[in-house]
């Protein structure tokens, strides 16, 4: 029984050695104070993958044309079956995604996780987070209502006002001039596949750097700094024989980190 | 996996690669180059001739380190870091043609590869919004409809080949009575030119729409007493004339060109203002081309947008 | 120097995570897991009260806001545009930069400099340093950010709008009688209607920060009636450079109505 569950897992590993990557990853050890605040960033990307069910979904009955996109939007609302809920989640998902990156932000801010070696970490996260504004601003649009329609207006013209570039960004975002069917449908591409796909490339990159790299533990406790003095003057890492406590002629405690340097 | 990111960025340096010819950079400059050529095509032609030159100067740059081996001029070398390197480089020295002919052939053929693909596909995305970008005339049906010193509020369909409530826009309309024998008209966009908002008529409207089925498509007409404009987004106030009163607008709304064809009333292009000088038919108006809401026709800050697409 | 400390300490810490640290699965996996529900749930919750108390209708409101507005109108006289909650913060900000010269301040030049900030911030801070108490600039401005943010979302959410609101209201905002008054009435509507709340705020209706005076109790000021006849229908005459518009197209009948409604206007009184 056992060697017909574990045929198909040697073959799969010996050909791929995907198993092992799994293992790897599943029972990587990851500091002991990682606690409810690292949980943020998963959470993060379980919302984005309930963005992508959805909206793969929601692509299979929406219309992205002027004029049709409405009534598709209010078809998929209130007639088909269970229109509302995909519609409703994918909506509401959206705007607990973007809570969720800033909210994962913040942790990492107050944790200092952006700190050596981590900083290019930072980078793809700030890039995630601009992408994510993007896919809002792009599917903002789509329902092509009043509120979507002149939010869009505004939003482009803002970007209109940029030095130089502005008025050139502003006609590519539009597809010309004016606002029009070719502004519909190339903020759709960009909604569903683009800019989506450049938020796969950097989740699998940012959650690749966070394998390699291991999880920040919280600034406080003992791990907050693994080689420098706890404020009650006893050196932390003593017990793994890392710091070693000197006499000193006075007989107080005097500590010694490895390095010695202080930036 | 993790555990070899030990000392990452170690100071162990790199082994160097067994041949030390530089990569050109040119080649990127190249592209760049013919990059800002195609722009320029586009925007204007000055933009092309430095984009051409550009290209002139880092092609014959690349082509001049390209054929340096051929040509028998030694290649700038690295700065040798020891001996042993040193050493190395002249034992790889017999190999290097070869071996810069297939770096050169693979990084070229690359290009050409991305290029022929990539091209084509960014042109697609990016030139049909900015070629053959011109606006239909729209017509608005017969003179009557505008009595003499009266406002109107015109909505019509803007783009023949477009669905009706994609290209409906919004105009204000004044019959100025004429002006040396000829008819004048005051026709202000209701495009707020802080970033776009519908600017709507401060006073009263009337309730009755006259719809005419003009040539170009339906247009609604409707009566209204506006004492000036206000945007309701951001505050942006303006005169009857379309002048800034009060927030953020940057210049005077935009402004329509108009004739008169067989005793109906004809939009042209609409254009930008710089401001409004005098009243009515005797007013004095500095035009510009049409720009984006929130870009500076006039002023210091004009030079913040050179080229306007 | 510093270089060489930071590596060092990383290895550290590997080496730390390695002898003391827990396996991945499942101590943290089970929170993580745990999150991805609660997330799922809100997602799921939030989407089925946004659906059951609104209504098909477009515009029909809930508690979370209608399904969709109007099918977009580009020729619209009437609509005020609003964006999505979370770029309140920006809406916000374009209304505080209302001169022209600013513009660019509040569309290109702000967001730019916090984006520029945002990526160089591990560039900035390179100190070593986590402890939040030891860290009291990285606190500080994370507070004020956290601040500013929610106060101008905030501001954004609850902004005013230069609305279409009927005359009646304004009365009984206003404690006014205008049913037993009919120009008082009059004057109310033509107020409501010939667009003096896209400047002006009156009785907590119309647009605020466009810096024209609120009218809720500009009956207080005495200035008698015949006084906002001529400066509504032409206000240049009476203090040249306002930057009020005149409105000469009122009827006599409709100024003067307006005038007893502002003359009223006491405020509850």
């Amino acid at each position: 029984m056992e060697a017909l569950v574990l045929a198909p897992v040697n073959w799969l590993e010996e050909r791929s050695g995907i198993v092992g990557a799994i293992s790897y990853f599943l029972f990587r050890k990851v500091p002991r104070g990682t606690n409810w605040f690292h949980t943020l960033g998963s959470a993060t990307l379980t919302a984005f993958i309930v963005q992508l069910v959805t909206g793969v979904v929601l692509a299979m009955y929406y219309v992205p044309d002027p004029d049709r996109a409405w009534d598709s939007i209010n078809w998929i609302t209130n007639e088909l079956t269970l229109g509302w809920l995909v519609r409703g989640t994918h909506r509401w998902g959206a705007s607990v995604f973007i809570i969720l990156l800033f909210l994962h932000m913040g942790r990492v801010f107050l944790f200092g996780a952006y700190k050596y070696p981590r900083e290019l970490n930072w980078l793809i996260g700030v890039a995630i987070l601009l992408l994510a504004m993007l896919e809002g601003f792009t599917g903002y649009l789509l329902p092509w209502d009043q509120t979507a329609y002149w939010a869009t207006v505004v939003g482009i013209n803002i970007n209109a006002t940029a030095p130089i570039a502005g008025p050139f960004i502003a006609d590519f975002l539009r597809g010309g001039t004016e606002i029009g069917a070719d502004t519909l449908s190339r903020f759709y591409a960009m909604h569903m596949l683009l800019v989506p796909g450049a938020l796969i490339g950097l989740i699998t990159l940012h959650l690749y750097l966070v394998i390699r790299l291991g999880v920040t533990p919280p600034p406080w406790g003992e791990d907050a700094e693994p080689d420098e003095p706890s404020p009650n003057g006893r050196p932390r890492g003593a017990r793994e024989g890392l710091v070693d406590p000197k006499p000193r002629g006075n007989g107080g405690p005097a500590i010694t980190t490895r390095s010695g340097v202080e930036e | 996996m993790a555990d070899d990111l030990e000392r990452p960025g170690g100071d162990a340096e790199p082994e160097a690669p067994p041949h030390a010819a530089p990569p050109s950079i040119w080649p990127f400059a190249f592209a760049l180059g013919i990059a800002v050529a195609l722009i320029g095509l586009i925007i204007s032609w000055p933009i092309a001739a430095i984009g051409g030159a550009i290209a002139l100067v880092f092609g014959f740059l690349w082509i001049r380190d390209a054929t340096r081996e051929v040509r028998g001029t030694p290649s700038p070398a690295p700065p040798a870091r020891d001996d042993e390197a040193v050493e190395l480089e002249d034992e790889t020295a017999a190999r290097y043609p070869r071996s810069v002919f297939l770096e050169g052939a693979t990084l070229g053929i690359g290009a050409l590869i991305g290029g022929i693909v990539t091209v084509p596909a960014l042109g697609f995305a990016v030139l049909p919004a900015f070629v053959d970008q011109a606006y239909d005339a729209v017509d608005l049906g017969p003179l009557d409809n505008f009595p003499e010193g009266e406002w109107r509020i015109t909505k019509f369909k803007s783009v023949a080949d477009e669905p009706e409530d994609v290209s409906r826009r919004t105009a204000y309309v004044r019959n100025n009575g004429t002006l040396d024998g000829q008819a004048s008209f005051t026709i202000i966009s209701n495009r707020c030119v802080h970033l776009g908002c519908p600017v709507q008529p401060q006073g009263l409207t009337a309730e009755e729409v006259t719809e005419i089925d003009a040539e170009s498509g339906p247009v609604e007409i409707t009566a209204t007493e506006p004492s000036g404009f206000v945007c309701p987004c951001h505050g942006g106030a303006y005169d009857i004339e379309g002048n800034r009163t009060a927030g953020p607008p940057v210049r005077a709304l935009d402004r329509y060109a108009y004739s008169i064809m067989d005793g109906r009333l004809v939009l042209g292009e609409p254009y930008s203002v710089g401001s409004v000088e005098g009243e009515g038919a005797e007013a004095q108006i500095t035009a510009y081309k049409i720009a984006d809401p929130g870009v500076h026709v006039d002023g210091l800050e004009q030079y913040f947008y050179p080229y306007v697409p | 120097m510093a270089k060489l400390d930071n590596r060092e300490r990383y290895a550290r810490y590997k080496e730390d995570v390695e002898k003391r640290g827990k396996p991945f699965y499942p101590y943290a996996m089970f929170h993580d897991t745990v999150m991805s529900l609660v997330v799922v749930s809100v997602i799921t919750a939030l989407a089925a009260i946004w659906y059951f108390t609104s209504g098909e209708e477009p515009g029909d409101a809930g508690l979370l806001g209608p399904r969709y507005t109007e099918e977009a109108d580009p020729g619209t006289t009437s609509f005020v545009p609003r964006p999505d909650w979370y770029f309140f913060f920006l809406f916000y900000l374009l209304r505080i930069f209302k001169w022209p010269e600013s513009v660019i301040l509040g569309t290109v030049g702000i967001p730019t400099i916090l984006l520029i900030l945002l990526f160089a911030l591990p560039f900035i801070d390179r100190r070593r340093e986590r402890r939040l108490v030891r860290r009291p600039v990285a606190v500080v401005a994370a507070l004020l950010v956290i601040a500013s943010m929610g106060i101008l979302t905030w501001e954004g959410a609850t902004a005013e709008e230069p609305s279409a609101t009927a005359g009646s209201v304004l009365c009984e905002a206003n404690d006014l009688d205008c049913e037993g008054n009919e120009e008082l009435a009059l004057g109310a509507d033509v107020f409501a209607e010939a667009g003096c709340l896209s400047c002006h705020v009156y009785a907590g209706e119309g647009a605020q920060n466009i810096g024209a005076p609120e009218l809720t109790t500009v009956g207080d000021l005495g200035r008698g009636e015949e006084y906002w006849v001529e400066w509504v229908r032409n206000p240049q005459a009476i203090r040249p450079g306002s930057p009020m518009p005149g409105f000469p197209n009122l009827t006599e009948e409709q100024l003067q109505a307006v005038a007893v409604f502002l003359e009223a206007s006491t405020g509850g009184g």
